[in-house]
């Protein structure tokens, strides 16, 4: 076949395959849709198959004209309603579809394929007579005479083919159409005899291996940008070309102050032109999910499993070379939900689930990175059973399998040289397991992480980045050298200041970790990975030196010796630094403070110490030459902007080559989060807050979410105006007050360093003066509201043993500054006669009188209950009086979801307005909230937002 | 590229001459991109040894290997303006640091000997031969033995 215009051919290519992956679906749509034909959907696909005909043709691509051909005559039946569209039918014009695929990618040869087996069921079809359900039409040879036995067998031989997508170990995998004529020729001999119309039956094995192979790597040379896109990038180059002039313009004439605003200019551009190529990289993921609802259905008919796919998030868009690449770990983890996590629809029906699986496909943005989840609805992970495997296999010891918690057993799936099949099945065993798919995804800095519960299904989520080429990384420096660490593998940034890294430090075996919001974290020091000679950070010097210690927790930390041994030993160590500690002095300086990254790769956390913390940078990966590849830390290098390359760190092999793994240093982990788990048990709500202190003595506590900032400043910097005291902050007046001002306690310390700690309090800005030390905790509260309680001053708890006094802001601010809430009060005014009545549910009596105080002072009526039934009660008992409820979350015997349920399934109540308080308000529980029906959210003790929707929502009653 | 079309003779090829440590040692002057000085570099901890570090030549990352030390012929000294040779190999470019650069010589391919045999040890197995001219032996460079990974693992 001679094909003359290259350029002509390849855009048939490229046009018919479009087609093609648009066909598939179309198919199982209208397959979906049965009798009810959706007439645009049938006339899509005949055009599409149209196209091609026309295209082949001209082409003088005969073998695909007449597939297509045959495939239009069928099609058009199907428009004209003359035909309804059976699954057997749709199967027939699938695997015809396939065929044309494989053909078009092998264009130079397809005019030798043997398309036979696709043309006799097609035309079949066409004549009227459709192929039957496989077991019937087995059947049916022996009454309805020659025809139908066609169309059945091959019907069912195609079943044959799918089941077993090799059947024979064909040695050959190269789709040769040589090969394929020679057992063509070969294999109608013997069966021709009995039943000549069988002809086609040896051949779908090679049709199948063909088809594999193709599959593998389908990379795309060109890619489609839109027009507006092109234009802008258009556009953008003008700009830059402008600029360049005006930039060799100044430089020529020396005109500095002009330069300045060129170069501004330029990164402007650059950065806009940076995003617009970014664009035009990007893909919608459903390029990808696309074809996953044909593998769905043809695996769930294969396990004989009846499976739903719903697919979410088509629309969002990833990086080229990510959609390329994830391909493959998404199709067999979706291959596996099917495979392994739905059961068959008779156990599924056992255990009282509905005998239809559901896999869910989902693909969203969060924090700048897209999700990818994919969950089943099917028997889920069993972390114990998955814990005995890897400890057969010598992969953990059971002592550490005793410490971990029950999602780490699942994230062992993850663990290379685990594989749970029994069997290795060529759907998704294929002999390699989830750690292929977890290298994969670690190759294209994603994340993998596992959450199931047995019984009730599995989600594997997948967090990506938008773009490999540029991101964003955290510039570190280690031994006088700088260092990027990706931010997405960033989760926060430590210091810890000398005087406490004694007391944060702490050392479990050999492992070194730092007690971070009660959680232990493992330490890695980044001068001992890379095996460099330790240095730290001299501020007043600013230069690096050396560092002689061994241990940071030498710095005579709280030790927790594994057995008494170990303690004598370390009773020795211990006496040899101290001697050495005579000689430095250095312990209390800032130097000496800690620099920690704490770093996750999604199934592990650790902190990361280094000499000095730099700006984040936006950076170009490079890779590393040959001679660094043994290098593992690395992911590659960077040019910064002096000039100087950096080296990227990866935070995975990092920890492999400090021999951390998520199990390692855990012990102690898991015995905290046990402690949490406890608490959570005891059903006590968690609150964040900051504590600082007024005089050196008494300590105080706000609720953190209160605080806009904190602000360093001076004595000096203190104004006293008026009566008042006020400072300049931000190009105006802050006004400035002191615990002392309003309750009976010691006035505020004569420090030179004052902190400020500023609020935003009825839309004005107020700052409370406080000396450290500050720190940020989250404690479970349960706080004493009767001993310490005052004016400005809500009550009291016990924080790191210290009596901690809780400060309400609102009372001081509104005692100081009585005007700031004048709008305020006056703002609801109760209607004469009908007094408003509010039923609070909570069960914490602190909140629940600070909250209960709130609505009295604006001159509400309150009905409280201890929990959500006894809400519940109240709420029947007083059903017209209440005009809203304001319920807790978290809540003994019935909690606030629970509750707000129960209400708007009466009808009495179904539009009574629920604000719902949390401590805590995450996504999910926003989300599950608003199911349930609750009418707004509030973060615990934001009085200002609180009362505005009371209001709010009485207002709209009345 | 050995044998250019640009001499006539076919056999006649340039060698650039450098020292590494004491030796003079030369290779095929077509294989070089350039030589400069950049020895501002980054190093790279749990690099070979031999690897200097890497540095950026315009744009693009260089690893810097000090030659001298390759050939277990002894560290280069940094402070005594060494010069980088960049050469391209594989795809890849690389910096081959020397400490001084000397002449280019012509030479004929006819009269290469092959490496005396007292040459041996791991200096030896990266020379193709020698070049005598009429006051200077030069050891003949296999660049891309040289750059060739130890396959121990």
């Amino acid at each position: 076949m001679q094909i003359e215009d290259d350029e002509i051919l390849q855009g048939f290519i490229e046009e018919s395959l479009e087609h093609l992956a648009d066909i598939e679906n179309d198919l199982l749509a209208i397959e979906e849709d049965g009798a009810d034909i959706d007439e645009d959907l049938v006339n899509k696909v005949f055009r599409a198959a149209h196209s091609i005909k026309g295209g082949a043709g001209f082409m003088g691509l005969t073998v695909i004209q007449d597939l297509s051909h045959v495939m239009e005559n069928v099609l058009g039946l199907i428009r004209s309603g003359k035909l309804t569209p059976t699954p057997e039918i749709i199967n027939v014009l699938l695997q015809a579809s396939d065929k044309l695929n494989t053909m078009i990618e092998d264009v130079n040869n397809s005019n030798e394929y043997d398309i036979e087996e696709h043309l006799v069921p097609l035309n079949d079809i066409y004549d009227g007579n459709p192929p039957q359900k496989a077991a019937p039409a087995a059947e049916e040879p022996l009454e309805d005479g020659t025809a139908e036995a066609d169309t059945g067998s091959a019907h069912e031989e195609t079943v044959v083919k799918r089941t077993v997508p090799a059947p024979e170990p064909d040695p050959e995998p190269d789709p040769e159409p040589v090969l394929a004529k020679e057992t063509e020729v070969a294999a109608p001999t013997p069966i021709a005899a009995p039943a000549p119309q069988l002809a086609p039956t040896p051949k779908p094995s090679s049709p199948s291996v063909p088809k594999k192979s193709a599959a593998k790597v389908k990379v795309d040379t060109s890619i489609r940008v839109h027009v507006s896109l092109l234009d802008s990038l258009m556009t953008l180059a003008g700009e830059l070309v402008l600029s360049r002039n005006q930039l060799l313009q100044t430089i020529s004439s020396g005109d500095t102050i002009n330069a300045e605003s060129v170069g501004q200019r330029i990164d402007l551009i650059t950065s806009e032109l940076q995003e617009a190529i970014m664009l035009t990289r990007m893909q919608p993921i459903g390029n990808v999910f696309g074809k996953f609802p044909r593998v769905v259905r043809d695996l769930s008919s294969k396990l004989n499993k009846t499976i739903d796919l719903t697919i979410v998030g088509k629309d969002v868009e990833l990086d080229k070379t990510i959609i390329e690449s994830i391909n493959d770990p998404l199709t067999h983890l979706v291959r596996n939900s099917v495979d392994h996590g739905i059961e068959l629809p008779e156990e599924r029906t056992k255990v009282g689930k509905s005998p239809k699986g559901l896999v869910i496909l989902k693909a969203y943005h969060a924090a700048g990175q897209v999700v990818i989840e994919i969950s089943d609805d099917g028997k889920g992970l069993d972390g114990e059973v998955l814990a005995e495997a890897a400890i057969n296999k010598g992969l953990i010891t059971p002592e550490q399998a005793q410490l971990m918690s029950e999602k780490e057993k699942v994230n062992l799936i993850l663990l290379p040289g685990f594989s749970t099949a029994k069997e290795v099945t060529d759907v998704s065993g294929r002999g390699v397991g989830m750690d292929v798919v977890k290298t994969n995804l670690d190759q294209l800095g994603g994340q993998v992480d596992i959450i199931s519960e047995v019984g009730q299904g599995t989600t594997i989520s997948i967090k990506l980045p938008l773009t490999l080429a540029i991101i964003p990384c955290q510039i570190i420096m280690t031994g006088g050298e700088r260092y990027a660490i990706p931010q997405v593998n960033l989760e926060e940034l430590l210091r810890i200041p000398a005087n406490q890294v004694k007391n944060r430090i702490e050392r479990v075996g050999n492992a070194e970790v730092v007690r971070l919001r009660g959680n232990l974290l493992p330490l890695i020091r980044l001068a001992d990975v890379l095996n460099i000679d330790r240095t730290y950070y001299d501020l007043s010097d600013e230069e690096f030196k050396k560092d002689r210690r061994e241990r940071i927790s030498d710095r005579r930390g709280k030790e927790t010796p594994l057995d008494t041994r170990e303690a004598e030993a370390l009773q020795a160590e211990k006496d040899a630094i101290e001697a050495e500690r005579k000689l430095d002095d250095r312990r209390h300086t800032p130097s000496s403070a800690l620099n920690i990254v704490v770093v996750s790769n999604g199934s592990m956390k650790y902190g990361l110490i280094v000499d000095k913390l730099q700006d984040s940078e936006e950076i170009v990966i490079k890779p590393l030459g040959k001679h660094l590849q043994g290098c593992k830390g690395y992911a590659g290098a960077t040019i910064m902007g002096d000039g100087r390359i950096a080296l990227i760190l990866d935070v995975t092999n990092l920890a492999i080559m400090a021999d951390l793994t998520s199990m390692d240093g855990s012990d102690r982990a898991s015995e905290v989060a046990l402690a949490a788990e406890e608490l959570v048990k005891a059903q006590k709500d968690k609150q964040a807050l900051l504590t600082f202190r007024s005089s050196e003595k008494e300590q105080f506590a706000v609720p953190l979410n209160q605080v806009e900032r904190i602000e360093k400043i001076k004595r000096s910097d203190i104004e006293e105006l008026g009566g008042k005291r006020v400072m300049q902050y931000r190009g105006g007046s802050l006004s400035l007050i002191a615990v002392d001002d309003v309750a009976m306690v010691q006035p505020i310390a004569d420090n030179e360093d004052l902190l400020v700690i500023v609020f935003n309090i009825a839309n004005q800005i107020v700052g409370l003066l406080a000396i450290g030390p500050i720190d940020a905790i989250e404690i479970s509260v349960s706080i004493d509201d009767v001993t310490l309680k005052q004016p400005g001053v809500m009550g009291s708890t016990i924080i790191d043993g210290q009596t901690t006094m809780l400060i309400d802001i609102y009372e001081i601010v509104g005692v100081l500054f009585p005007e700031w809430f004048e709008d305020q009060e006056v703002f609801e005014a109760p209607e004469e006669g009908k007094i408003p009545t509010i039923l609070i549910a909570e069960d914490s009596n602190f909140f629940r009188n600070q909250v209960k105080n709130y609505m009295t002072e604006s001159g509400y009526d309150v009905i409280e209950g201890e929990d959500g039934a006894i809400a519940w009660e109240l709420l029947q008992e007083h059903g017209d009086e209440v005009t809203i409820v304001v319920t807790d979350i978290e809540m003994p015997n019935m909690d606030g979801f629970e509750l707000t349920e129960t209400i708007r399934k009466d009808p009495r109540f179904a539009t009574i307005p629920i604000i719902a308080l949390t401590t805590l308000a995450g996504e999910e529980d926003v989300a599950k909230g608003k199911a349930v029906g609750v009418d707004e959210y509030h973060i615990k003790l934001d009085k200002e937002k609180l009362m505005a929707s009371v209001h709010h929502y009485v207002k709209q009653v009345h | 590229m050995e044998n250019s079309d640009n001499t006539v003779n076919k056999n006649l090829v340039e060698l650039s001459t450098f020292l590494v440590g004491d030796a003079l040692c030369g290779m095929d002057i077509l294989k070089i991109q350039e030589i400069n000085k950049l020895i501002d570099m980054t190093t790279v901890p749990q690099a070979p040894s031999y690897v200097l570090g890497i540095l950026n030549l315009r744009g693009q990352i260089i690893t810097s290997i000090d030659l001298s030390k390759k050939l277990g012929l002894g560290e280069t000294n940094l402070s005594n303006d060494p010069r980088n040779i960049i050469v391209n190999s594989k795809g890849e470019h690389i910096g081959l640091l020397v400490k001084k650069i000397s002449d280019v010589v012509q030479a004929n391919t006819d009269k290469f000997e092959p490496p005396p045999s007292n040459m041996g040890g791991i200096q030896g197995e990266f020379f193709t031969g020698v070049y005598k001219t009429e006051d200077k032996l030069i050891g003949i460079l296999d660049v891309e033995k040289v750059l060739r990974l130890e396959e121990r693992n």
